[in-house]
């Protein structure tokens, strides 16, 4: 005994240095393991902040430019270098934005043979054109352009002038009359000019021949006079793919078809403004889907064009309400849809129509703003008031981002109603990014509901039949059976379910829905059918081997189900099951549907389920359901009652588990489909998930951008899914272990 | 020497000395040519033997001796086992309990079983006890309070958990677990209690009331007790058997098989040679 309390030996010393490594460097792991997660946490956060960032607008410098003619426009270069003007001399100034230089003229081009101005024109900013309206009832359009070199590795940017229609000017009125608005827009086929005069107004098309003699490119034009519109013209407007033309009243908007020459024609006008409110400003937004009203109350408010129940109706999608009563003008970014408005106060407003954002109002300068101008990147403006002009940086990353866009419905262009919608990018620059995580949300809950529906009856039953009724050997071989299962690459899976499982379904749909049914009743019937044989022939199988039997009768069933699939079709779908749900049902069909997902991704999950569950009911302490026996109950009674309810933990986390797979799950739910992010939850639909999408999207965002930044969300979102499912899930286990685990 | 409780003897002066000489009507059992094979090997050895009504029975023997594979027989437990076959019978009340028709359910029903550790169900006092009412089909609440009230008023538990009938019954010491378990055997009225080492897991003094127990339960009931403390078999069987590797060695009257074993084998046990 003495032996025992002897001092510390070398092994003692070991000993000691063991236990002191294992403390240290399992709790080191788990804090890692910890820290891990945290940093995950917080990188997705770091990512996606600048999104919910406000605007900030602040000045940099004032300038003040030599000669104060009156302003028709202003611009910028992209890099915010160079700001034009386009003065009433007419002429064209190019003056310096840079620190030292500031207003400093760098070309100064006067266009000394037009007549005297009597109105100026801007085209989209994109297209970057400028025109002048002579009171001879002539046009000129001028383009300022800037020419971008490199010398000595230094960017230098050179302004230049550019005349798309020549250096002549070109006449629209041929009476002569003095162009009181004007409206143009050069596209690749031609031009046109929406033009007033004291006359009326009248629309004229421009195009381009090439003379085939001469190979000289010659003007025709034809003109179109526009009847009952009043002389009360506020603005005239032309959308820059010639399709069409706004002419803006103080009260009204008149809608004009312009696709067609010679069907040049006022569709429809629409009452703009109560009886206290009058029209101020107008704008096409980037894009010229929407235009944009400022009427004398303060109040924006955002029109296009949606197919209503008798042809095309322009409707008031939003507003955005001020107290801003002196707008004076409205700007349009480039290619996002947010817009600026200015107003004689020197309040300046920032808006954006898709996320409905109030971005930011106040009060920049002290003057009357008269002209403004963003610069192409949208980072800055050139604003002109009575005492010069200023520049101001704008800092407006994310303006299509809010958090109620993401999550509420909303109304984009040419739709008919607000709605979820998730269409992140299209072919087009000025395209309105439909930025909902609703439907992707969506997606991922149903594409895990119709997984469970799937895999939670089959995982179930099977780990528990395994657990509580097979043999041990038979058991020995089923188990590890399933559990390789999961080992399954999930890209095969969805594979085979995309390319193979998916076509099969939709052409022997009735076989399917039939073999769905027929398959437990086939089964029920079997064990039934069993267990009334006679004891000899019962006996001739070994113990627990009986569930062997199973296996025919499920082929079978199955090949009756797929050989009688077109008998039924034809008997009671008229040969097209498909044809029929679709017209007679009236439900989409999709060929890559939840069915199919349900199948697949059931399949990937019905492992983890079976094995978790394998585990605790056949953990269950044998004393138990031994007890339950003794007392006279059926094996039956005893899972239900006593076995079942002991394991009930480790069945709930079982299922939890295959929930928070299902709802990761990327590449079978990827392939198979369909990646349509739709709300609806028809089994004959796809959907798109919020694992999938991110998987799809993430190599053609662009690093910083709105879209990149969303996915981050999407992927934060998902991270907060799983977390609290797994939350819920521990939390009930726990619960549910005080309650009922063994002793 | 192990001394046998007076009070057991006092009841046993008047009792059949050997009980092969039992009537059918003082028997409750009667095994008859039992053998009984896992797989090849044979574990139970042609075991004739008659088990007293109203009177406490021991099996005591060595480990491994087969005297629990006997216990299990007496209520089909061994059905459990696969690789499990029985030869001879069983008889409770002149029934073979091994016959084609007879419903092994309805079986433990009559003959209920306490195991060596206390398993008492994850659900409360309450629901252990009326567990066996309950799968029959019997849910008159007022019925199951009354025999609440009365099986654990037997089982000598009912003044400790009477005001926490709903409390989960892990909440419950061992030796109050392994009373709620017979409580829940007799809630069904059998008419054997068979107790597999009821002791084995418990505290002494969880011991003693349990052994208290037993010598109340005989009044109602015909009880056969596997044990391996043979003071404690002394001190609550009326009967003793000993088994030796599967084979019923000598059974007889508990105070004349301590006394006076007549066989080398037994007094070699009881003096505490092997075992």
């Amino acid at each position: 005994m003495s032996q025992h309390l002897t001092l510390p030996n070398k092994n003692d010393r070991i000993r000691k240095v063991k236990d002191q490594v294992a403390k240290y460097g399992v709790s080191a792991g788990g804090l890692m393991v910890l820290a891990a997660l945290l940093m995950i946490f917080f990188y997705l956060l770091y990512v996606v902040y600048p999104i919910f960032e406000d605007v900030e607008v602040s000045h940099e410098s004032k300038i003040s430019v030599a000669g104060q003619q009156h302003n028709y426009a202003l611009g910028l270069d992209e890099h915010v270098e160079i700001g034009y003007r386009f003065t009433d001399q007419p002429s064209l100034e190019y003056f310096s934005l840079v620190e030292g230089k500031l207003g400093q003229t760098i070309l100064n081009k006067t266009f000394d043979k037009l007549d005297s101005v009597s109105t100026f024109a801007k085209s989209s900013p994109h297209q970057g054109l400028f025109a002048y309206g002579l009171s001879n009832g002539e046009a000129f359009v001028v383009q300022p352009k800037f020419k971008i070199s490199f010398p000595n590795d230094k960017r230098f940017t050179e302004p230049r002038i550019t005349y798309p229609l020549g250096e002549e000017t070109i006449t629209l009125d041929e009476a002569g009359e003095a162009i009181e608005h004007l409206a143009f827009s050069v596209s690749e086929e031609g031009a046109g000019f929406l033009f007033s005069t004291a006359s009326g107004v009248k629309y004229q098309y421009w195009v381009a021949e090439e003379n085939f003699m001469t190979d000289e490119i010659e003007w025709q034009s034809e003109t179109v006079e526009l009847d009952g519109l009043g002389s009360d013209i506020q603005a005239l407007h032309i959308s820059p793919d010639l399709s069409r033309a706004f002419v803006v009243q103080s009260k009204q908007l008149n809608i004009i078809d312009i696709r067609d020459i010679e069907e040049v024609e006022v569709k429809y006008q629409v009452s703009v403004a109560k009886a206290d409110e009058k029209v101020v400003a107008s704008t096409l937004l980037s894009g010229a889907n929407s235009i944009m009203l400022a009427n004398d109350q303060g109040i924006m408010s955002q029109w296009f064009e949606i197919n209503g129940e008798k042809g095309p109706e322009l409707i008031k999608a939003r507003e955005f309400v001020t107290d801003n009563k002196q707008i004076n003008g409205l700007f349009s970014e480039f290619y996002r849809k947010t817009f600026f408005a200015t107003s004689q106060n020197g309040r300046l407003g920032v808006y954006h129509t898709t996320s409905e954002a109030y971005l930011f109002d106040e009060v920049v300068t002290e003057n009357a703003v008269n002209n403004f101008a963003i610069a192409p990147r949208s980072n800055a403006a050139l604003l002109e008031t009575d005492k010069g002009f200023e520049l101001i940086r704008i800092k407006n990353k994310h303006p299509e981002v809010t958090w109620s866009g993401l999550w509420q419905e909303v109304w984009y262009e040419g739709y008919p109603e607000p709605d979820y919608i998730w269409q992140s990018t299209s072919a087009s620059d000025d395209f309105e990014s439909k930025f909902s995580l609703v439907p992707i949300s969506f997606g991922t809950i149903k594409a895990a509901a119709y997984a469970m529906l799937f895999s939670i009856p089959i995982g179930l039953a099977a780990a528990i039949y395994t657990a509580y009724f097979m043999p041990s050997s038979v058991r020995s071989v089923v188990k590890p059976t399933v559990e390789v299962m999961e080992a399954l690459p999930t890209v095969i899976l969805g594979f085979l379910a995309g390319l193979w499982l998916a076509p099969i379904i939709e052409e022997n749909l009735p076989g399917v829905v039939v073999l769905m049914l027929a398959v437990p009743v086939f089964i029920l019937l079997t064990a039934f059918a069993w267990h009334s044989l006679p004891a000899k022939i019962k006996n001739s199988l070994p113990e627990g081997y009986d569930c062997l039997i199973l296996i025919p009768v499920i082929l079978a069933v199955g090949y009756f189900s797929f050989e009688f699939s077109p008998v039924i079709e034809s008997a009671y779908f008229g040969g097209d099951m498909r044809l029929y749900i679709t017209d007679s049902l009236g439900i989409d069909f999709d060929q890559r549907n939840s069915f199919v997902v349900g199948i697949a991704m059931g399949f990937a999950v019905i492992p983890t389920i079976f094995s978790i569950t394998e585990d605790a009911v056949f953990s269950v302490p044998k004393h138990l359901s031994q007890g339950s026996l003794a007392l006279g109950a059926s094996q039956w009674q005893t899972l239900v009652r006593v076995v079942l309810l002991t394991a009930s933990p480790g069945i709930f986390s079982a299922v939890m588990m295959g929930l928070g797979r299902a709802v990761g799950e990327t590449m079978i739910v990827l392939m198979a489909t369909g990646n349509t992010p739709i709300m609806d939850w028809s089994i004959f639909q796809g959907m798109r998930t919020l694992a999938a999408n991110i998987a799809v999207e993430m190599p053609e965002s662009e690093v910083g951008s709105s879209h990149y930044r969303i996915l981050f969300l999407a992927a934060f979102v998902l991270f907060i899914f799983t977390f609290v499912f797994n939350t819920v899930a521990e939390f009930v286990r726990q619960r549910l272990r005080e309650k009922y685990s063994s002793l | 020497m192990i001394s046998v409780n007076p009070e057991v003897s006092s009841v046993s002066a008047n009792q059949v000395t050997d009980p092969s000489q039992l009537t059918a009507e003082q028997t409750a059992l009667e095994m008859k040519n039992l053998n009984l094979f896992y797989g090849n090997k044979q574990a139970l050895f042609d075991i004739n033997m008659k088990i007293p009504k109203g009177k406490v029975t021991a099996f005591i023997g060595p480990s491994g001796c087969g005297k629990s594979t006997l216990l299990r027989c007496i209520n089909r437990m061994n059905d459990l086992v696969d690789i499990c076959r029985v030869d001879g019978s069983i008889e409770l009340e002149g029934k073979n309990i091994f016959d084609k028709d007879v419903d092994v359910a309805s079986l433990r029903q009559n003959v209920g079983m306490v195991f060596q550790r206390p398993n008492p169900f994850p659900k409360s006092i309450y629901e252990n006890v009326v567990y066996g009412l309950r799968i029959q089909g019997i849910n008159d609440k007022r019925y199951l309070d009354e025999v609440v009230e009365k099986s654990l008023r037997k089982a000598a538990l009912w003044d400790e958990v009477k005001d926490r009938l709903n409390d989960s019954a892990f909440g419950l010491s061992g030796g109050q677990q392994q009373r709620l378990v017979i409580a829940r055997a007799i809630a069904i009225e059998p008419k054997v209690l068979l107790l597999d080492e009821p002791t084995s897991a418990l505290d002494p003094i969880s011991t003693l009331t349990i052994e208290e127990l037993i010598n109340e339960l005989k009044e109602t009931y015909t009880v056969v007790i596997v044990t391996h403390n043979m003071q404690q078999a002394a001190r609550v069987s009326n009967y003793a058997a000993f088994m030796f590797m599967g084979e019923l060695i000598e059974y007889s009257d508990t105070n004349q098989l301590f006394t006076a074993p007549s066989t080398k084998k037994t007094e070699d046990y009881i003096t505490g040679r092997y075992g």
